[in-house]
């Protein structure tokens, strides 16, 4: 059945009504002129009497086929008496997701499976040759077409009329401004509007000029006795929606330290404190924020924002779960493995009336770094 | 009797409506085109249709989320079925999505069969651009088609992780706080780009409702207006095909469109619907009942984006805290991994046709493919490239390989670092060894035979295995698999019955290929038959 | 102890609620589901009532056991078995061993009962962290071993509650708010666990029983953060504790639920599961019919 030539080409005498021609030359015929040829064709059983394997495999993809649609039927009754509102516990609704899965998805597989077996087992096996006519389009069809685009433009008279051409630029380049300018104008939002990098909950201009009280999730002020020795403490600014997302900055990480840590804690940072009087180089801003024993950090991770708040109590390392920056508590929380290159900033603590409040806002920007991020706010800015 | 008035024949009806409708449109000699189209017959074609047919699953998955979901951040109280959630404030997109998980019939399925379909559909993606990188079938005339297919990978990456921002769950408010970190590390427009995008502080009220129709509407309609792209230039480009009987550059070979690749590609379609579905309901994703509403606050061990994006958790992970200061002025080590590196993995890819014309000096435009042996340069750094992904998307969950083998975690990150670096380099040397090997005993069957297994001893007392040559003269290499084993040629009965290893009684013997007619291939074997 | 008398009242309860064996004419009449409501009410009152009786009749001395004033023979239970198997590295009289194991004086039963219950203790050699094994004292020794421990010198102690009274008694709303807050951090939302820094790690808490949770939040086992009493109330510990159980016995709605690893964990699979399985499909519909 195969041929040798490869550009097959239309029979011109070919005579479509010609009644000895059969319909499979009338096929290979429209193969031809749609520069196809077939180069090898065989039914997959001879016609006539069916053979013992055809039957068979007429049952198994009719077999298939009935399958499916029992799945398909299934599922539907599934879908609508299997107990499906979620339940606590080992209950039958627990079966309802699987069981859709499993009548839905077998009915489907089942069918593709009849009708892929179809194709393959009962459709004539074929190799059919497709001419690419690929490439660039004929010289000549490049010059006409080239020929009646320039035609187009001096049509136009765009060359011969300079005058309007540069008329033309200016609502070109006015109408095109105006296509954006209402989306980027709409959506601006200066960040310096407010500065909400700049400032958090602690901020006492958040609690009418007062400190704000450390509160629990559910707004209950924390008392230092509350904190054991070795605990540690998620804290939010003790003003209203303190604890909500509105203050996403904010959420902060209470810690007791043991003694022998605090006092490894207050080391360095008094020898911070030295050496910034001294003039040399270290990392500002030096915060002294510890009451006591206990110390407060912001939460959110100075590399990509997440909470960095798994708390090691006995290696004093608080690392952060999204990109393992590690940041050593008795080191002012400088970050010591991982991609995060600042300390957490600190949030200076102090006690009023027997509940621990923020002396001031974090005396630099929380949260992640950005190009004109400053170093440090002063007291006064955090403080009013 | 006029034709009007003849009896109504209902077996002329399609017939008669084919002509009404030709008469009006004269389609007759395009449909016939359209049914004849030839398409090569591979396996390897076939993984474009899987990211095909996700994509359709996902549009209709995705329209019933729509129905139910609601994208607002105000704040409610949960009264739902799922008890451990009750009276628990959160936003509505949150509640919702556990509405439609919980309290609508058949949501979790759907739900989950959308999220599966997204991650089949960009493991998809991933897989067919691996095929096309490395058969060369992004070499002239298609370089277009491969740029269009990188466009699509990233509308897909972002469409995806917009999708699982949308729930407002813990993880993907976490998610979604990286991304602010990323958007601010942008040297100098960072927090105009921030405050802009989230109207404020993260996270604001408007995000999701902007993420939502960015999700819905308008990426969709960019997927769909560049898959359509994408699929009318192959139309029009015809599919590349392997070398091997009677094709050239100049044609293609294979089935016709319709019946038999139409047929097989809907049962393709079908299964993989169905496998969406089995998956969809059988295995759990993304439980967002688990993570609770997002907090500021609220973070979780293994916090991890899909696989999609893992790759840049995981060159975020790896990168050293290595801060650059000008002046007054900062860009945070963050930008190089999730800014930087995808644009220059982009850029190299979206450039990487011009750069191979370079390498191996050819500006021709190729139909067939190349076997990815026959290219080791290429082969060795598209090995090259899938190393470096696979190194950051393991670094991306190094926390999990950590804790699941006993692993220390600053262990993993500085093996992912160092393994950045040289397990690149390894796979390219290695590939290029491999490639070189394949490609020497290819030459060494054309040029003395098969093995036979056959040991024989020469009356001087030397062995020598009998070699079964595939022909009487010289083989040139045709760019096509050489047969290797005694039954690839027919001489030994089929070793394994089945669809894995085809086994055909072979149809026209292609010159070039089987020189070796099955009958007169064991001449040699009857001469000695083996003695045991 | 604690777990014989669980399992009794289990069943117990389940005789409290059996059913009305269906030839009975009150099975066959049709009944609104208030009415039928109402009688499964009433029967578990009975239930209570009765299991109640049974218990104070039959196990005052098994109450002693988890009271917080134990027995002298507990104690000398206790001692017993620290003599035999602790003494070595924390010495005697719980005093510890200088670079063997720390002093025990103050920590409480509560740490005893965690270390000794979830097999932490004894430990097999001195690591990044000791990990929980098959433990070699059953919970009643560990338990007298407690005692001892806290005649020694006090601490924290567990309350007076069995597995199931502290499961019954919490809020798993309240307690899955408060497990997000302070626990998903490190034991991850589906209490998997997690790493920590430099081969540390927070256990999964699959088989962690109300009791170990209580423990583990009152004592600060390792590098976990205490959660005293006063920081999370009793009440709130309940709260967690049920939470925590809620997620091991709670099935997952949405089919198997590959580990509740997140992400990476459906990332393997769509690529073993899915991609590996239409790779198969791609060759089957594409290979040629013998």
């Amino acid at each position: 059945m195969s041929s040798e030539h490869h550009a097959p080409v239309a029979d011109p005498s070919f005579d479509v009504d010609d009644p000895r021609n059969t319909r499979f030359d009338l096929v290979r015929e429209g193969l031809r002129r749609d520069g196809m040829e077939i180069a090898y064709y065989e039914p997959a059983f001879p016609p006539g009497r069916k053979s013992k394997v055809e039957k068979r495999i007429e049952r198994s993809i009719a077999l298939l086929f009935v399958l499916a649609g029992l799945f398909a039927v299934a599922f539907v009754v599934a879908y609508i008496w299997w107990p499906w509102k979620y339940e606590m516990g080992a209950t039958a609704s627990k079966f309802y997701t699987p069981i859709l899965a499993l009548t839905l998805g077998g009915s489907l597989v089942l069918l593709a499976f009849g009708i892929i077996a179809w194709a393959k087992k009962l459709l004539p096996h074929e190799v059919v040759i497709q001419d690419r006519h690929d490439g660039a389009s004929p010289y000549d069809e490049q010059r006409l077409t080239g020929a009646a685009i320039m035609n187009i433009v001096d049509e136009t008279g765009i060359r011969r009329r300079p005058l309007l051409k540069a008329a033309l630029a200016l609502p070109a380049a006015g109408l095109g401004v105006a296509a954006v300018a209402p989306l980027v104008g709409a959506l601006i939002k200066d960040p310096n509007d407010g500065h909400p990098l700049l400032k958090t909950g602690w901020n006492p201009e958040n609690n009418n000029g007062r400190p704000v009280r450390l509160t629990r999730q559910d707004g209950t002020p924390v008392r230092p006795e509350e904190v054991s020795p070795g605990g540690q403490m998620t804290v939010f600014p003790g003003i209203p929606g303190g604890a909500t997302n509105k203050w996403a900055d904010s959420p902060v990480l209470l810690i007791h330290l043991r003694q022998a840590d605090a006092d490894r804690l207050r080391a360095s940072i008094a020898a911070s404190q030295a050496a910034l009087a001294e003039g040399r180089d270290v990392t500002r801003p030096v915060v002294d924020g510890m009451w006591q024993n206990f110390v407060a950090y912001s939460k959110i991770c100075t590399h990509a924002g997440c909470p960095a708040s798994l708390y090691e109590q006995q290696t004093n390392r608080l690392l952060c779960p999204c990109h393992q920056s590690q940041f050593l508590i008795t080191e002012q929380a400088k970050p010591v493995f991982g991609p995060a290159h600042r300390k957490l900033p600190m949030l200076p603590l102090d006690v009023e009336d027997g509940f621990l409040v923020a002396r001031s806002d974090f005396l630099e920007p929380i949260g992640p770094t950005y190009w004109e991020r400053p170093v440090e706010i002063n007291e006064q800015e955090a403080t009013s | 009797m006029s034709p009007r008035k003849r009896r109504f024949e209902f077996a002329r009806v399609p017939a008669q409506i084919g002509q009404d409708l030709d008469e009006r449109l004269g389609a007759a000699t395009l449909l016939r085109r359209a049914l004849n189209k030839v398409f090569p017959n591979h396996w390897s074609f076939l993984l474009g249709e899987i990211a095909l047919y996700s994509f359709i699953v996902l549009l209709l998955t995705g329209t019933f989320l729509a129905l139910f979901f609601d994208p607002s951040m105000t704040e409610v109280a949960y009264d739902g079925s799922y008890t451990p959630l009750r009276g628990e404030m959160m936003s509505q997109a949150y509640a919702t999505s556990l509405h439609l998980s919980f309290d609508v019939r058949g949501g979790l399925i759907m739900r989950q069969m959308h999220h599966w379909a997204a991650l089949l559909f960009m493991a998809s993606i991933l897989v067919h651009m691996f095929r096309v990188f490395f058969t060369g079938a992004f070499r002239k005339p298609r370089e277009m088609n491969w740029v269009v297919g990188v466009l699509l990978f990233w509308l897909g990456f972002f469409e995806g992780f917009a999708g699982y921002s949308l729930p407002d769950d813990a993880l993907s408010g976490t998610g979604l706080r990286i991304a602010t970190a990323i958007i601010l590390s942008i040297p100098v427009i960072g927090t105009w780009t921030y405050t802009s995008l989230f109207g404020g502080e993260f996270p604001g009220t408007e995000i999701l409702p902007r993420l939502y129709i960015v999700h819905v509407f308008l990426i969709p309609l960019l997927l769909l207006g560049l898959i359509t792209v994408h699929l009318a230039l192959m139309v029009k480009q015809k599919h590349t095909q392997w070398p091997g009987p009677k094709a050239t550059e100049h044609n293609v070979v294979g089935v016709r469109m319709v019946p038999g690749f139409a047929l097989k590609t809907t049962g393709f379609f079908l299964l993989i619907f169905g496998l969406i579905a089995l998956m969809g309901g059988l295995v759990q994703i993304n439980p967002l009942w688990l993570f609770g509403p997002y907090k500021g606050e609220v973070v979780s061990a293994a916090s991890q984006p899909d696989w999609y994006v893992m790759f840049l958790d995981g060159s975020t992970r790896l990168m050293p805290d290595w801060d650059l200061t000008i002046g007054p002025y900062t860009i945070p080590a963050i930008f190089w991994p999730t800014v930087v590196l995808p644009g220059v993995l982009t850029m190299l890819a979206v450039f990487y046709p011009a750069i191979d014309r370079r390498i191996y000096k050819d500006y021709e435009a190729h139909h067939l493919l190349q076997r990815p042996r026959d290219v080791p340069v290429r082969t060795a750094l598209g090995m090259m490239a899938i190393s470096f992904w696979l190194v950051l998307t393991i670094s991306g969950g190094n926390d999990i390989v950590a804790e699941k083998f006993d692993i220390s975690l600053n262990a993993m990150t500085w093996a992912g670092r160092v393994g950045l670096l040289i397990v690149p380099p390894i796979a390219y040397w290695v590939t290029y060894r491999i490639c070189l090997g394949l490609q020497q005993h290819d030459r060494e069957v054309l040029a003395h035979g098969v093995e036979t297994g056959i040991i024989k001893r020469l009356p001087d007392g030397r062995f020598i295995e009998v070699h079964q040559p595939l022909a009487d003269g010289h083989l040139e290499y045709a760019g096509t698999p050489v047969p290797k084993k005694m039954n690839k040629l027919g001489a030994l009965g089929p070793a394994i019955r089945g669809f894995f290893f085809p086994i055909e009684k072979p149809a026209p013997p292609p010159p070039a290929v089987t020189p070796v007619s099955p009958a007169d291939a064991p001449r040699e074997l009857e001469e000695a038959p083996p003695k045991y | 102890m604690t777990f014989g008398l669980g399992r009794m009242r289990r069943a117990l309860r389940h005789l409290g609620s059996a059913r009305v064996p269906a030839g009975s004419p009150r099975a066959t009449a049709p009944r609104s589901r208030w009415r039928r409501r109402a009688g499964n009410a009433a029967r578990m009152v009975v239930a209570l009532l009765l299991v109640g009786g049974v218990y104070a009749a039959v196990a005052p001395g098994v109450q002693a056991n988890v009271a917080s004033q134990p027995s002298a023979e507990d104690i000398a239970e206790g001692k017993a078995i620290y003599d035999a198997s602790c003494i070595t590295c924390h010495g005697r009289n719980g005093q510890g061993v200088e670079g063997r194991g720390p002093s025990l004086i103050g920590v409480g039963s509560a740490a005893v009962e965690f270390q000794v219950a979830t097999g932490r203790m004894p430990a097999a050699r001195q690591d990044a962290q000791v990990e929980r094994k098959p433990p070699r004292y059953t919970r009643e020794q560990a338990q007298a071993i407690g005692a001892y421990i806290q005649s020694l010198g006090g601490g924290p102690e567990l309350p007076d509650e069995t597995d199931e009274q502290i499961v019954a008694g919490g809020d798993i709303a309240n307690g899955g708010r408060l497990f997000r807050v302070n626990c998903s951090s490190c034991h991850a939302f589906g209490a998997g666990g997690g790493a920590l820094s430099s081969g540390k790690f927070a256990p999964s808490l699959a088989n962690s029983t109300p009791r170990d949770v209580w423990a583990a939040m009152l004592t600060g086992p390792q590098n976990m953060p205490v959660f005293g009493n006063n920081q999370l109330s009793p009440q709130e510990k309940r709260d967690i504790a049920a939470y925590i159980y809620t997620l091991q016995t709670d099935p997952d709605p949405g089919g198997w639920g590959i580990g509740r690893l997140g992400p990476a964990a459906e990332g393997v699979a769509i690529f073993l599961i899915g991609m590996v399985a239409l790779v198969l499909a791609t060759l089957w519909i594409v290979g040629k019919q013998q």
